[in-house]
């Protein structure tokens, strides 16, 4: 009788994870299939547009592009030279100096002839105060450029001291050491003033590794694959998760993520809501989610949009232990932002919000990792008591392992067929052979720091932001 | 024997473990065809491109030659008998249409219409005419655009029918199809399209408009009426951008408009227009306005103020919004320096006195 129990609970925990895998490929397959979908509706209506009007026009809506920088000294003077060298009219930039130990606010003074000005501040999100106060420049070819000098209040805080500063309708949310394409603003608005009979609240954009590129004067002048293979995974793991996840998602207006990196914000809203939360390590989609959840409850029709070209290029962690601490982070922020927003979950009232973006990102984000740490633990323990069918085993791992690397040339298909920025000869076959070990070689990095994430949220409270050590994008790279 | 052995050993698996291994060997055949084909295909991409650029700069060179040609030459007509024969295929067309758009944008003049006369001649115009007709919006699209590129205006009547095509790309094709190519004329269309013009096509459209340097006179008045909100708010833009004072009266009447944002455009319109008839309505009913519309009202209010007016800032140098109490304490500052004094020898909240310090510093 045990020994039925016991087989029965046996069966019932591989009929788990047999149907949880089941699902997972399904969900990944369709959202493949939506962002072919999308893809193609997206390049095919984009050939029409001319941005070339909206960047001359002084009726363009105005934005504000808000960096906030902590010791960014290395790289700040070039990557401010670089945002402010956008195309689009209306434009200005607001940098926030969250209280820098290092000399980056010197350095700003000096390189763009920075004057302390009074500034009156709208403070309609509290935040901590100024330090060494608000700063313009003397030299006309920098009148875009506001320089803030505050007190220490992290990411968040400083994002929503921006917030209060900006006079603009709408605000370009970014890391200061990302490299923005010229064309990158009059792209992201394009949704805000494209929506007729619903309301567009936020835009993202893709993000894409510069790691290895060639970048000159804020500018990016060749595309190259890293040597890396850890730079090289994480670029095919953007391309499927920003040309086939977020893409997919856009379609069916489901977006509970914009990167931080770079997105475009309605500013009235994004007031309205209370701007970034700055008790969360992930804000980014945070706001996105509460943005969204107004929106439901206030029964306003609305999107939130997405822009796939190429836009925004960013460092990625070229070690082991930055980029486990960068996972440890996005896993600690999706959990707690899941937690934050548990009443949409499962409920009807939100609408696709609450019945399938937050059960995805609960079940096949936030879970996943968990449910794969449970079954390998289970596996082990069947070998050790020899109830493993191994010839059974290679089946489900070679459905696994095939499975995950056709989405992955799925991504490149995708990644080939609409912006081609892999153009060298040989990129492709690097890209093929980067797919091929990316289940070995980054995979087990990414399960390891959404475990440490876990650990670290329940049991390790004090643990923030972490740090991303830089190498800077300033200077040619081979 | 070997694969029989396999055959024995594939049957006698349970029906779950063979759907696995079949999923599985489909998806390793689908995998390698991707592989090959991924590599044929960035192989191909990079010869065609290599193709296409050759073909542009022949393309090119035959087409100066025409241009600067005599005309009725033998020449002239070679090259026509050429092209012709070209454009029967589809990429080739491609390319010639775009060494002629490359070449009317670099030259003008006479040149530029014998590119026109090209363009008809070697029967491209057949070709972008049948488009008009075409199922695929994506077809019907392109059509427009090209014929707007080369500027040919007697396919207006086939384009204006297409106003209020289901697809938004066509309608924006169509509308700037009209707005360039007969400019204040074009805009025909507001009184006959049933779907909402987007803020970016306004934009577009205004930009086309304003490059024109015939700023011919237009009639705005029957769009200010109009069902269509989008269609109130572009003509509202029009009237602002092209100053068309003789419809202030109109636009007067749009302070009552149902819609929150045509109030408000409405309210800088006039304000931009400097027009005073307006000011003292909506001084008014200022409590009884939204946030937006009282915003801009404080907005465009400086060079409407007069002394008569002191009452209205006093009482809105308390509004809870920001930038309206800044504007009022400004005002003040300018047109009542002694009251402003007053205020800071009374106050004893901090905030509004950051605000007053500001402005006397400013």
């Amino acid at each position: 009788m045990e020994s039925l129990t016991g087989q029965h609970i046996i069966l019932i925990i591989h009929y788990f994870f047999f149907v949880y895998g089941f699902l997972a490929i399904g969900s990944y397959l369709f959202l493949t299939v939506v962002s072919a979908f999308e893809t193609s509706e997206y390049v095919k209506k984009n050939k029409f547009v001319d941005y070339s009007e909206i960047l001359a026009s002084s009726i363009s809506p105005s934005i504000s592009i808000i960096a906030p920088a902590y010791n960014e000294s290395l790289n700040i003077v070039e990557n401010v030279r670089s945002l402010l060298s956008s195309h689009y009219v209306n434009y200005d930039v607001i940098i926030v100096n969250d209280g820098s130990k290092d000399d980056s606010l010197e350095l700003l003074i000096n390189a763009y002839d920075l004057v302390k000005v009074n500034y009156l501040v709208n403070k309609q999100i509290p935040t901590k105060p100024l330090r060494a106060g608000v700063f313009k420049s003397t030299n006309p070819a920098f009148e875009k450029l506001t320089v803030i000098d505050k007190e220490n209040g992290g990411k968040a805080d400083a994002l929503n001291f921006g917030l209060n500063v900006s006079s603009n309708q709408y605000v370009a949310c970014i890391d200061v050491d990302c490299l923005l394409l010229e064309d990158s603003l009059q792209k992201m608005i394009k949704p805000f003033l494209e929506a007729t009979d619903h309301k567009v609240i936020a835009t993202g954009g893709v993000i894409r590794i510069a790691n290895s590129c060639t970048i000159k004067d804020g500018k990016l002048l060749d595309v190259n694959m890293p040597k890396k293979m850890i730079e090289r995974a994480q670029i095919l793991e953007y391309l499927r998760s920003f040309l086939l996840g977020r893409m997919a998602w856009s379609r069916l207006n489901g977006l509970l993520v914009i990167s931080g990196a770079f997105g475009l914000f309605d500013k009235k809203i994004a007031i309205e809501v209370g701007g970034y939360d700055t008790k969360t390590v992930g804000e980014d989609m945070e706001l996105i989610v509460r943005m969204r959840r107004v929106m439901e409850e206030q029964k306003v029709k609305y999107r939130v949009a997405y822009i796939p070209d190429p836009l925004c290029w960013t460092e990625a962690p070229d070690n082991y232990r930055i980029f486990i601490s960068q996972r440890n982070r996005w896993t600690r922020g999706t959990i707690e932002t899941l937690k934050m927003h548990k009443k949409i979950g499962f409920n009807p009232k939100y609408g696709a919000l609450g019945l399938l973006s937050y059960p995805y990102w609960l079940i096949f984000e936030r879970l996943a990792p968990i449910f794969e740490v449970v079954g390998i633990i289970y596996f082990t323990v069947l070998m050790m008591l020899n109830y493993v069918r191994w010839d059974f085993s290679l089946a489900f791992f070679s459905l696994a392992y095939l499975f995950t690397l056709l989405l992955s040339i799925a991504a490149i298909y995708s990644e080939e067929l609409t912006y081609h920025q892999y153009k060298k000869k040989g990129t492709g076959f690097k890209l093929l052979l980067t797919a091929i070990l990316e289940p070995i070689v980054l995979h087990p990095f990414v399960l390891y720091a959404a475990v440490r994430g876990n650990y670290d949220y329940y049991f390790n409270k004090k643990k923030k932001w972490g740090v991303m050590q830089r190498k800077g994008m300033g200077t040619t790279a081979t | 024997m070997d694969f029989d052995v396999f055959v024995n050993y594939y049957n006698q698996l349970p029906f779950l473990i063979k759907v696995v291994w079949i999923i599985s060997v489909i998806l390793f055949i689908i995998i390698i065809v991707s592989i090959f084909y991924l590599k044929i295909y960035r192989t191909r991409l990079r010869n065609s491109t290599a193709e296409t650029q050759k073909l542009v700069t022949e393309y090119e060179i035959q087409l100066i030659n025409y241009l600067y040609a005599e005309e009725g030459q033998e020449e002239q007509n070679s090259i026509i008998e050429k092209l012709t024969f070209c454009i029967s295929s589809k990429s080739k067309r491609k390319i010639i249409k775009r060494v002629l758009l490359k070449l009317k944008k670099e030259i003008s003049g006479e040149i530029a219409v014998a590119i026109q006369n090209l363009y008809r001649q070697i029967g491209l115009l057949n070709f972008a005419l049948k488009k008009l007709d075409h199922q695929n919006w994506y077809v019907v699209a392109m059509g427009i655009r090209e014929l707007k590129q080369f500027n040919i205006k007697d396919a207006h009547d086939a384009i204006l029918h297409h106003v209020n095509h289901s697809s938004k790309e066509v309608r924006k094709e169509v509308q700037l199809y009209l707005v360039s190519l007969f400019h204040f004329k074009g805009l025909e269309f507001l009184t006959k399209i049933e779907t909402d013009l987007s803020e970016w096509d306004q934009i577009q459209l205004l930009e086309v408009l304003q490059k024109n340097e015939d700023q011919q006179d237009v009639d705005i008045t029957p769009w200010l009426n109009s069902n269509n909100d989008s269609v109130v708010m572009f003509s509202l833009k029009i009237a602002e951008i092209f100053n068309q004072y003789e419809v202030q009266n109109h636009i007067i009447e749009l302070l009552h408009h149902k819609n929150n944002i045509i109030r408000t455009k409405a309210i800088l319109v006039l304000g931009g227009m400097q027009n005073l008839d307006f000011k003292h309505e909506v001084m008014n009913n200022f409590e009884e306005r939204t946030l937006e519309e009282q915003q801009a009202l404080f907005k465009i209010f400086e060079p409407l103020v007069s002394n008569n007016d002191e009452w209205f800032l006093l009482k809105y140098s308390e509004h809870y919004n920001f930038e309206i109490r800044l504007e009022a304490l400004r005002l003040i500052k300018n047109f009542s320096p002694d009251k402003f004094a007053l205020f800071k020898e009374t106050t004893n909240n901090g905030q509004f006195l950051e605000m007053l310090n500001f402005l006397t510093d400013n």
